[in-house]
């Protein structure tokens, strides 16, 4: 049955679908000619070179083409397509549309396809000799990726998820057989408010050129084997893989700076299998990098190197298994959800393994693997060494990550680990001690061979100098609370950046061309000194102990109690500082919670004030989401979120409608008082004191005659530290006596001038007092990381180090 | 004996240790029955009983939050959290906890829900939540 569907726009979608057909068929076509071209023998024959270049062309056209039509469908609200009703909403800022265009699976792979486009185009510019077999490579892994996106039916089975389906083909529903469906989808679902964040915009990108940049020294490296070039793919391939460990190092550190920054577990590391999914690569192609330079240098480590670059984009693509199949289920909060292209994954991950293995088996009798031994004392063993410790981290990684693989192969049914932060740290920190050791002590190692005698000096010189450092740091930040493995990562980390500036150093005396590993290894350093003293020292300062008595049972367990209670205006003492929660704000979704925190010396002065904002999102769709606000100071920073706050504060209004009996549900049955001017009310929460009787008061449209008596009570409230003024009235008019009461909501009063009692120079106050449950809090959370921007500034350096190193190897490069 | 050969031996050890330190810290998924034969923490699967008390009054303790849970051979279990109420917890069609018992109280140090999505739809989402700041 065919229905004319009305207000639909199809012809973006079919375009895009178009460019999809198109993307897949020229990257099969450009792999197929590239083939062709790297295997003819006929030098002079041009023709299956620039047919797999047009190819190519026409591929990365066309992935533009894709980005375009879904662009303009999201940017046009053309809700009829699922992605646009999915993921955006005509609310949503035009800035966000582009983190939308990219939250689901679909965008993502556009992405990762577009950088690989962008790739392979600098390759048929730049990589000359090596174009034909290299470009093979590349546009295979480009035509794997259009595939994922094809989302067409071949015998039955879905091949891919496309962008471009539209909402009544992705959804089942009655409403879809009615015509004019589309006048009833009048918005779409909206961005998830946790990346409606300008880090969902930026990181995307840069994880994802990370990714793509992987596919190059592969690709080198199978070119290498192929072609019989064994010695010659390494040179290009260090600048390439140095160009891919930055941009994939800094897409690992935005997002845990993202997560620090914006979101709520408290935190900038948990590894999450997400998160190790991009590490897993990062850590192996480090390690290539390494062994790469090793090779080159000495022609020690071929294999090591050869592999190490291989298994890197393997594993890249696993770990695009792991986040995009579902297969993390139970154990990872954002991973994908299943598209139903987990065998499609497999498919991708093994292709590119069974051409990887059978290509080193092909040529294994010819790899120029040295038979003569590394010397003990030279920097090719060491560096070696290092690389391998660097993969053995990794693959404690994945064997953990992997757990629902396991699961999954071998039908068994073991749970994660219930602590695996500890597991991961404990193991990691082994590695990084022997890795950070290795940094240091190859610096005093030359290659071939060292004298050992003035090696064990210097080296011990150095060992002694970082000892003693070592030992002050660890006292002052309190890391020797913590198990002995992260004191001695602290020692290696320090002898690293001992070692390395003494390098660094000497790159200013003339040897600049050292500049860049040293100034890489310094970042690394400083990265492992402040994710170590920071996870490892960081502090609840909220520590709530006024909870009340839940039984044994409940004490006994020695629970942590991390959140702490604020009434709104009633300040709390919460470490080293007085917190109150003040006021509200609203900007857009968002709902601030302003903080106030005082900090007090030894005789109650404030030496220091601010004021935090957590926010969260009251989301129709999500619920309650809450964001940090983090003060940053030079060597600590304080983390604050909402943990929970009434559901009723999200309501704006007050009480409006109401009628009178209601509203006094809100308070404890009220008190009254006899009191004259001057007299003192106490309360339980401070005092009211009546400072004057107005005679002249006025109350807001309602005229009064000559004979009419309006009477006002001056009342200051003083309450927690802070004053409040209220008047209530009391009026005679046309012989009918009224009161009119005053709300003070800040000091949670209601008060009203109930009598006035002339003969014995008195009046009557009736005061109104909210009891706790119906006061503003929230509950929050305080954490106080120390030392974390040594994170953040090692960062940095280490990818100034990164970009220094590629602009020497590019150099060596063009030199030969 | 060469030297690459005794650094192969090293690292294929590491290896080892590695797997068998894996099987070793990995967790077992298993019932309240379970819970009260062993002392140590397990992973216990199961659905929040939407007929018994769900509390949590954040006057009176910001930090104690408890439920009933059925785990999934039915046997059903008060549950001590130490903390905030996770958001919708109430909407929660799976539960996983990780904890012990104590007593006739299963005492969770992590929970994680699956809540049907609010933000797209014939989607399950995945919520957890800690009872203590992650430390290394």
């Amino acid at each position: 049955m065919n229905i004319a569907y009305q207000g639909e726009h199809l012809l973006p979608g079919q375009l895009g679908q178009f460019f999809i057909v198109l993307a897949f068929g020229s990257a099969l076509f450009s792999t197929i000619s590239y083939y062709f071209a790297a295997t003819s023998t006929n030098k002079l024959d041009t023709s299956w070179l620039w047919m797999g270049r047009i190819g190519y062309f026409l591929n990365s056209i066309s992935v533009v083409g894709i980005g375009t039509c879904l662009f303009y469908i999201i940017y046009s609200n053309l809700f009829e397509y699922h992605y646009a009703w999915e993921h955006s909403s005509r609310t949503l800022p035009v800035y966000y549309i582009i983190s939308s265009f990219w939250e689901g699976q679909e965008g993502s792979f556009w992405l990762w396809g577009f950088w690989q486009a962008v790739l392979g185009n600098i390759l048929i510019w730049k990589a000359k000799s090596w174009e034909k077999p290299v470009l093979t490579i590349v546009a295979l892994a480009q035509t794997f990726l259009a595939s994922m996106l094809l989302g067409v039916d071949i015998f039955g089975a879905r091949i891919g998820s496309s962008p471009f389906i539209l909402l009544r083909q992705a959804l089942q529903a009655p409403i879809f057989s009615r015509p004019e469906y589309l006048s009833f989808i009048k918005d779409g679902n909206g961005l998830n408010p946790l990346l409606q964040n300008y880090w969902m915009v930026i990181h995307p990108p840069t994880l994802f050129l990370g990714f793509a940049s992987m596919i190059v020294p592969f690709a080198y490296a199978i070119a290498g084997l192929w072609m019989k070039r064994y010695k010659e793919w390494v040179q290009p391939a260090i600048s390439y893989s140095l160009f891919a460990v930055m941009v994939l190092g800094t897409g690992v550190v935005m997002g845990s700076l993202w997560a620090y920054e914006s979101l709520n577990f408290g935190g900038f590391w948990a590894w999450d299998p997400v998160e190790n999914a991009a590490l897993i690569p990062w850590l192996t192609l480090i390690g290539a990098v390494h062994v790469l330079i090793v090779y080159k240098n000495t022609g020690h480590a071929y294999f090591t190197a050869t592999f190490l670059t291989l298994i890197s984009f393997i594993l890249v693509l696993y770990a695009s298994f792991l986040t995009r199949s579902g297969i993390l289920g139970d154990t990872s909060v954002h991973a994908f959800t299943d598209l139903g292209m987990f065998w499609h994954l497999v498919v991708d991950v093994a292709v590119f393994f069974v051409i990887a293995v059978t290509l080193v088996i092909l040529r294994w009798k010819e790899l120029p693997i040295s038979k003569k031994e590394e010397e003990t004392y030279s920097r090719e063993f060491w560096m070696f060494v290092g690389a391998v410790f660097l993969a053995l981290s990794c693959l404690q990684l994945i064997v953990v990550t992997s757990i629902p693989v396991w699961n999954a192969m071998f039908k068994t049914h073991i749970a994660p680990p219930t602590n695996p932060v500890t597991l991961y740290n404990v193991f990691q920190a082994g590695f990084a001690v022997v890795v950070t050791l290795l940094a240091g002590i190859t610096q005093f190692l030359k290659y071939k061979k060292t004298d050992a005698t003035r090696f064990f000096i210097t080296t011990g010189i150095y060992f002694v100098f970082s000892a003693l450092i070592t030992g002050l740091v660890v006292y002052i930040t309190g890391v020797y609370h913590l198990r002995f493995v992260f004191v001695l990562v602290m020692f290696g980390a320090t002898y690293s950046l001992l070692a390395n500036t003494k390098v660094l150093t000497d790159a200013f005396k003339g040897k600049i061309k050292l500049a860049g590993s040293a100034v890489a290894h310094i970042g690394f350093g400083l990265m492992m000194v402040g994710a170590l003293i920071s996870a490892g020292t960081s502090k609840v300062i909220s520590q709530n102990d006024t909870g009340l008595d839940y039984g044994v049972d409940f004490a006994k367990g020695n629970n942590p109690r991390e959140n702490i209670m604020l009434y709104k205006n009633e300040p709390v003492k919460m470490g080293d500082y007085m917190v109150t929660y003040f006021a509200d704000s609203t900007k857009g979704p968002n709902h601030y919670f302003k903080v106030d925190y005082k900090r007090l010396d030894a005789n109650g002065k404030i030496t220091e004030e601010f004021v935090l904002k957590p926010n969260s999102q009251s989301n129709p769709k999500m619920g309650l989401v809450s964001s940090p606000d983090t003060k940053h100071y030079l060597f600590h920073d304080l983390y604050t979120h909402v943990s929970m706050a009434p559901a009723e504060d999200f309501q704006t209004g007050e009480d409006a409608g109401h009628g009178q009996e209601n509203d006094d549900a809100n308070y404890n049955p009220p008190t009254t008082h006899e009191i004259k001017v001057g007299d003192t009310i106490p309360y339980r929460d401070g005092s009211i004191i009546l400072v004057s009787l107005n005679k002249e008061a006025h109350v807001q449209n309602i005229p009064l005659s000559a004979n009419d008596v309006a009477v006002g009570a001056e009342l200051k409230i003083i309450s927690h530290g802070n004053t409040y003024n209220a008047e209530p009235v009391f009026m005679v008019k046309n012989g009918s006596v009224f009161d009119f009461s005053r709300k003070v909501d800040d000091a949670g009063l209601k008060l009203r001038l109930s009598k006035i009692i002339p003969e014995k120079d008195k009046v009557e106050i009736t005061v109104y007092d909210q009891p706790e449950s119906k006061k503003p809090y929230i509950v929050m959370r305080a954490i106080e990381f120390p030392y974390i921007n040594f994170l953040w500034t090692g960062t940095i350096i280490m990818i100034i180090g990164f970009l220094l190193s590629i602009f020497r190897r590019n150099k060596e490069l063009k030199s030969v | 004996m060469k030297k690459s050969s005794i650094f192969g031996i090293v690292v294929i050890a590491i290896a080892i240790a590695v797997i068998i330190s894996t099987y070793g810290s990995s967790s077992t998924y298993g019932s309240f029955t379970e819970a009260k034969q062993t002392q140590s923490d397990l992973h216990v699967i199961g659905y929040l009983d939407k007929n018994k008390e769900l509390y949590y009054d954040a006057h009176k303790d910001a930090n104690y939050f408890s439920f009933y849970m059925k785990d999934k051979k039915g046997n059903e279990s008060k549950v001590v959290f130490t903390g905030t109420k996770p958001q919708d917890f109430e909407r929660s069609e799976q539960i996983v906890l990780v904890g012990h018992m104590s007593g006739n109280e299963f005492h969770a140090s992590h929970i994680q829900m699956k809540c049907p999505s609010k933000y797209t739809q014939d989607k399950v989402e995945t919520t957890e939540a800690d009872a203590k700041q992650g430390s290394i």
